[in-house]
């Protein structure tokens, strides 16, 4: 109990320095909480794809060349059965702008008939998927995508393709999927952008519909995955358009590494955060061992031996760092959880997804950094001579 | 009176280990501000880079940029309507049609993940309009050739782009053309490119539109004229000039600049705490000293002074550190695929003018934000009562 107060007393005595230090270590942990947040919405939706059995099949040399529309037939072919291959659902993509709205949407347009089976993630409730089949015009829009621009279910949209049929497009929002890992990604009937398609001049030899950008194939198992990835290509190949099939997470981890790198480039930010903490820790902890040399001195010469001085100087340090690394993962978890920030979109990944566990890594991670940076002041005062110290005694 | 320079070094090195700490900590601060705004710097400046004033380029109204644009060659045929366009060498227009493709081209280094590599197939013609142009290395591809010339940065960042080096394209991948020259354009955007002969590259992605269409101007100052007409009626095409074309493409540095104002933020009010702490110590650590200099007749403001003085010192070193360190990522190049135009810009990290100077700028806020309240302690103290303490 008595070594509570003192510990107590120690933290109390100089406040300012505590009241900085928790500051100089929350204030990096919160970086290290966005920085890693946004890594961790990455992993799960990636880890989403992973489980979700799908396959993705591309054209070979490009995303930007498409595929015969045609093509699903046949990979359906491929098992008769429909236990291997539950469903293939075509995707066109036509990107899209709204007026007076800076940033480029990603919309699809899908297959209407295997839309719902090929993505169970999207959560549809059966009075969506009814209202999806039902509405020529019907748009499921992406969670993080429908806070920013303000839809809601019934509203009805006008979103202008980024690529033929360029003319604007009018849409029914039937569902903003708010159960999908997948937030900012809207999906619309390919029989709308078909029919739309048809009104549009073509160069000779050339028509606009008919086309996909890529095939989700849906599998029924890993080892249907394993197989069908290399017989659908076998399939195609040697064809005019041959194809590249890969599993979904492959696919997706693609992409999301060619726009900057992200998870890369955060992952030496939040390392950068942590040490720029350990630096401010260690130096108060260095400062509060200087400062206190004879009482240490005191303490030894009273009989207290080097475990007890160890601790003390340890736990003082790992109070310090706790209570900056609560404040630190406590506020981006209430600002980005419960307060109107929540809706704030962050440029480049669009929506940020704080959760309890990044908090609570980031607390371990405060503890750790507590840990050593007492390390060399309690090596000191473990190594400290009394007598020395206490002729130093001013 | 002014404290001697010397006292306040001094004074630093009596307080080493503290002084290190806090050292290491604000210029890992400002390596970072710098790290990060060098990747803005360096896409636009090489944006900024691409085009000229004297150009228009023309796209399919509706679409966002070259390549999701698809124009049919009867459109473009309207063009040549248009008034104010400059006229060639040997007398003809000067209205350059531009085939945009893309093709996936490995990285350089182990993993060699691809890219979606930009892949623009000209007419002789747009050697004259893109003047900027420059080979630096062999020669022009030659029209009905299947050979292609690749930009510097291209080169640099992905495989096989070697002079007399072969790349696969086309719809089926199985046109081989050959790199037969290397150019470069100021630092520009299409130094990501790769060029090839425009109807080889129509016939190998079975392409039979144009993407854009780039005309030069006779008088700069008549493109307002020119932009209308090629919008309006008579030509119903999506005209800007190319500047302003590229300028917008690099509003994503915004975002970043954004980002990084916000993260730097966060880590300087971090960092002004530490640099406060350091600085308390040494005040408290030296309440007989200011007492004893303010007996001998030393100011309260010469002593404030000479606070700040100190902790400037360390954060001013610390920011030149930082910015030391930041010069090896300067010029490495990186590259990012844009969700507007779905290709991969290549560009180089750019410590500029401008970073070295918001660095210091930081540096000097996080000393005298840090060194402020502790030195108006020290320039406070009871002359007195800090004497007698001993």
């Amino acid at each position: 109990m008595l070594r509570f107060i003192y510990l107590y007393r120690n933290l109390t005595r100089n406040i300012p320095r505590t009241f900085m230090t928790c500051a100089a270590v929350a204030l990096p942990i919160i970086i290290y909480v966005l920085s890693t947040a946004v890594i961790d919405g990455l992993n799960q939706f990636l880890d989403n794809s992973a489980k979700q059995l799908r396959l993705v099949t591309m054209h070979k040399t490009s995303f930007i060349n498409p595929l015969p529309a045609g093509y699903r037939a046949k990979i359906e072919s491929l098992d008769p059965t429909k236990k291997r291959i539950t469903s293939v659902c075509g995707m066109r993509w036509i990107g899209g702008k709204i007026q007076d709205f800076p940033m480029p949407l990603s919309t699809l347009a899908v297959d209407v008939d295997t839309y719902p089976a090929t993505f169970p993630d999207e959560n549809l409730s059966a009075e969506e998927i009814a209202a999806w089949n039902r509405d020529r015009r019907a748009l499921v829009v992406g969670a993080a995508t429908a806070r920013q621009l303000g839809w809601k279910v019934g509203d009805r949209v006008t979103i202008n393709p980024s690529i033929p049929p360029y003319s604007p497009l009018e849409f029914n929002v039937v569902s903003t999927a708010p159960l999908a890992k997948d937030f900012v990604t809207n999906f619309f009937r390919m029989d709308y952008l078909e029919e739309e398609l048809k009104k549009v001049s073509a160069p000779e030899g050339w028509t606009p519909d008919g086309w996909v950008s890529f095939f989700f194939v849906k599998c029924g198992t890993h080892a249907d995955m394993d197989y069908f990835r290399m017989a659908i290509d076998e399939l195609f190949a040697r064809s005019p358009d041959e194809t590249k099939t890969q599993d979904e997470k492959s696919f997706m981890t693609e992409f999301i590494t060619q726009f900057f790198d992200l998870p890369t480039n955060l992952t030496i930010l939040a390392g950068v955060t942590i040490f720029v903490a350990l630096m401010a820790a260690a130096n108060t902890m260095s400062m509060n061992i200087r400062d206190r040399l004879n009482e240490i001195a005191t303490l030894k010469s009273l009989g207290f031996g080097p475990t007890t001085i160890f601790g003390l100087i340890q736990f003082e340090s790992l109070a310090l760092c706790s209570i900056g690394g609560f404040i630190g993962a406590a506020l981006p978890y209430i600002a980005f959880n419960h307060t109107p920030l929540r809706n704030f979109t962050v440029p480049l990944i669009q929506a940020l997804d704080v959760r309890m566990i990044v908090c609570l890594e980031s607390l371990v991670i405060a503890f750790a950094i507590g840990v050593l940076a007492a390390a060399w002041p309690a090596w000191t005062g473990i190594r400290l001579k009394v007598v020395t110290a206490l002729r130093n005694l001013e | 009176m002014v404290l001697p320079f010397y006292y306040n070094w001094r004074n630093l090195r009596r307080r080493r280990l503290s002084v290190t700490l806090t050292f290491f900590l604000v210029s890992v601060v400002v390596f970072v501000l710098a790290a990060l705004l060098s990747f803005a710097a360096g896409i636009r400046a090489s944006l900024a880079a691409t085009g000229s004033s004297r150009n228009v380029i023309i796209l399919k109204p509706g679409s966002t940029a070259e390549s999701t644009s698809i124009m049919l060659p009867s459109e473009a045929a309207r063009i040549v309507q248009a008034p104010n366009i400059a006229h060639g060498s040997t007398g003809q227009l000067l209205i350059s049609p531009e085939l945009c493709v893309q093709t996936n081209i490995p990285r350089r280094g182990p993993v060699g993940t691809p890219a979606s590599v930009a892949i623009r197939g000209v007419d002789d013609i747009a050697y004259e309009i893109h003047a900027e142009l420059k080979i630096i290395d062999g020669r022009r591809p030659r029209q009905g050739m299947m050979e292609i010339i690749v930009g510097k940065a291209a080169r640099e960042r992905y495989a096989n782009l070697e002079p007399s080096g072969r790349l696969e394209m086309g719809r089926l991948a199985n046109r081989v053309f050959t790199v037969v020259g290397v150019f470069e354009a100021g630092g520009g955007a299409i130094e990501s490119e790769v060029w090839a002969p425009r109807t080889m590259l129509e016939d190998a992605f079975n392409r039979r539109f144009l993407s854009s269409v780039v005309v030069r101007l006779e008088d700069p100052a008549a493109a307002r004229a020119t932009i209308d007409y090629l919008n309006g009626p008579a030509v119903e095409l999506d005209a800007q000039l190319e500047t302003k074309y590229y300028d917008e493409l690099s509003t994503k540095t915004r975002e970043i600049v954004f980002l990084t104002t916000v993260l730097i933020g966060i880590m300087a009010i971090g960092a002004i705490f530490a640099v406060a702490n350091t600085m308390y110590a040494a005040v408290d650590g030296r309440k007989r000293e200011i007492a004893m200099l303010r007996t001998i007749g030393f100011a309260r403001s010469s002593i404030m002074l000479s606070f700040v003085i100190e902790s400037l010192l360390i954060s001013t070193t610390a920011c030149a550190a930082g910015l030391g360190a930041s010069l090896f990522i300067n010029g490495s190049r990186q590259d990012f695929l844009s969700d507007t135009t779905w290709t991969v810009l290549a560009y180089e990290l750019r410590i500029t003018p401008g970073i070295l100077l918001s660095a210091f700028g930081l540096a000097t806020l996080v000393g005298v934000g840090g060194a402020l309240a502790p030195a108006l302690k020290a320039s406070r103290m009871r002359v007195i009562e800090a004497l007698r303490k001993a």
